[in-house]
């Protein structure tokens, strides 16, 4: 429980926290890593339930090798967003197009998102993410940023958010944490959990069983990459330059690629200024 | 000790990239020159009011760059509007901040330019204080947008409004100084060399502040917590070096310093020279700070 001070302390105009107090609703979730056998299938499940467009992902799952050989052992560790109980997106959002539901979802408004990013920029996990302009189906959403939504959808049905209901070795646990019945509960007051970033003062609805530091702590993770991963990296950036242009090769001169980033930007411009005439046209014309 | 190595991760874009690099190096010229511009007309230092007219021009100029990368760089473009709707203007998003200064500061720079024209001292007077105002709570923002994001271990730094306030201030009078030394050669309006001379003497001011707190972020970032050690060693001293360590502190820093502390300054190219590097370097600083503040957090 946390003390009466700290559970009504709120950021801006949202809803104040509500993990540990009677009568609402906190839903988190519980990742028992000792169960995640890494098949990626909560991935997947995501993908199917919102369409989310390639290269971008509301859910993931980080892998690595810990030990050497013949002691080792493949560790996972799925990655979603943590739906803060005091959440830097919100705070940081210039539009208030997200927002923290009272049961502790935190939620995108899409037609309020101006695609600025601050958003993405504020997130501690890398939860967040720029939908690409072409999607299949062109009635969904583009150019906004997007995130994992716990499944509201589901949960206000009574049931579980499709990643939970995917995983295989029941690694997932859903739940309201304020419920002392539901499983997420009486593992949190039997098990050793571990959060992300706890220093960040975020308070993550997601916790995990059995967390190594090694896939948890940030920059470890990136000094620790196989030479194989940090070549796949390097070839991401060179070839799959994001909106924000903005992404730096490791080993390779930064400034020309600065350069050539702005280069970049500016041939988006004509693109996104035939998107503006075509609003206008099909606003006032149509 | 345990060994692990991470063989698979999904891979991020950088979120701001390069437009936001550049709109923050000319948002701190324009702020940095207007300022300068302000000393004549607001702070009643006579002999500036020559070149008021020139820098709050120069401001307006520059200014008028920044609304197209800003709203070009947005994923809606035409929904910039919405940044100043009061019903979706938010108190705690430093960008609501920004975006209402910005949009006020443009205004207030051409309403003062046309009272400077006008020759209408009171309201010069007036309009340029809001404009300082304004002008220094615009340049904080650019630094505080970034600041303000506790997982971002080199830019949540409190030294952050300092640094963005000295490098608008430096830059702005470097271009400030090349300004007016093509305006002395195209125009009949000539100004008074000694004045940029005094300028370039503010600069390098300027210049020794910005290096005592470069040196402050350094001792910060060498003795931090692993995200500020790591990023020391793998964004400012590893991938973002050259905007670092070459561009800021060794082109745009200390080699104006020794041109203008050296017989170097006593000659128009090398205080030319100075002007010209110190307005490079703050570039230099713009972009490790945008783009190397979200390196590391693009694997995690």
């Amino acid at each position: 429980m946390q003390d009466k001070h700290e559970a009504h302390r709120s950021y801006g105009l949202q809803t104040a926290g509500s993990r540990g107090i009677a009568g609402t609703k906190r839903y988190a979730m519980v990742i028992d890593l000792r169960k995640c056998i890494g098949c990626r299938s909560c991935m997947v499940a995501c993908k199917a339930e919102f369409g989310i467009p390639l290269g971008v992902w509301r859910t993931w799952v980080k892998e690595g090798d810990k030990g050497s050989y013949p002691n080792t052992r493949r560790i996972f560790m799925p990655r979603l967003c943590n739906h803060c109980d005091y959440p830097v997106c919100v705070r940081n959002c210039p539009t208030q197009a997200t927002f923290k539901h009272k049961d502790g979802f935190v939620l995108q408004r899409y037609n309020r998102c101006i695609g600025c990013r601050t958003c993405m920029v504020a997130c501690p996990y890398n939860a967040r993410h720029l939908i690409p302009a072409k999607r299949t189906d062109k009635n969904l959403p583009t150019m906004v940023v997007d995130k994992c939504t716990f499944c509201i959808h589901r949960v206000k049905k009574g049931l579980v958010p499709s990643c939970v209901q995917a995983c295989v070795g029941g690694a997932r646990i859903f739940g309201d944490m304020n419920d002392p019945n539901s499983e997420v509960s009486k593992l949190a007051s039997k098990e050793t959990l571990t959060v992300l970033k706890p220093e960040l003062g975020t308070s993550p609805s997601v916790s995990y069983i059995g967390g190594d530091w090694e896939l948890m702590d940030e920059p470890h993770s990136y000094t620790n990459r196989s030479t194989q991963l940090k070549d796949e990296f390097n070839d991401f950036k060179r070839n799959h330059k994001g909106d924000a242009f903005g992404d730096i090769v490791e080993g390779e001169p930064t400034m020309p690629q600065v350069i050539a980033n702005m280069n970049g930007f500016l041939h988006t411009i004509p693109h996104k200024a035939k998107g503006v005439f075509d609003s206008f046209v099909n606003f006032f014309f149509k | 000790m345990e060994e692990s190595v991470i063989t698979y991760n999904v891979f991020h874009h950088v979120a701001w990239g390069t437009s936001i690099s550049v709109y923050f190096w000319l948002v701190g010229v324009s702020t940095g020159s207007f300022i300068i511009s302000s000393l004549g007309w607001v702070f009643g230092i006579e002999r500036y009011k020559s070149i008021a007219l020139t820098a709050s021009i120069t401001a307006v100029v520059i200014l008028l760059l920044v609304p197209s990368l800003l709203i070009w760089d947005l994923g809606q473009p035409l929904r910039f509007l919405y940044l100043l709707l009061p019903s979706y203007w938010h108190a705690t998003g430093p960008m609501s901040w920004g975006s209402t200064f910005i949009f006020f500061y443009s205004i207030a720079i051409i309403v003062y330019s046309y009272f400077v024209i006008v020759n209408n001292p009171f309201w010069a007077k007036m309009i340029g204080i809001i404009s300082v105002v304004l002008a220094i709570l615009l340049e904080l923002y650019t630094g505080v947008v970034m600041q303000l994001n506790p997982g971002r271990f080199l830019n949540n730094t409190a030294l952050t409004p300092f640094l963005f306030l000295t490098g608008a201030f430096i830059s702005g009078i470097g271009v400030l100084i090349l300004v007016l030394w093509i305006q002395n050669m195209l125009v009949a309006i000539k100004v008074e060399w000694t004045l940029i001379e005094e300028m370039a003497k503010y600069m390098m001011f300027g210049l020794v502040f910005d290096l005592f707190l470069l040196f402050l972020d350094f001792m910060q970032t060498l003795y931090g917590d692993h995200g500020q050690v790591i990023g020391h060693e793998v964004v400012l001293m590893g991938v973002f070096r050259f905007p670092y360590l070459w561009l800021e502190i060794i082109i745009g820093l200390l080699i104006p310093f020794f041109i203008l502390v050296s017989p170097l300054k006593k000659f128009k190219a090398g205080i030319l020279l100075a002007a010209l590097l110190v307005a490079v370097g703050v570039y230099g600083m713009r972009v490790w700070w945008v783009m190397g503040g979200q390196y590391l957090q693009t694997f995690y």
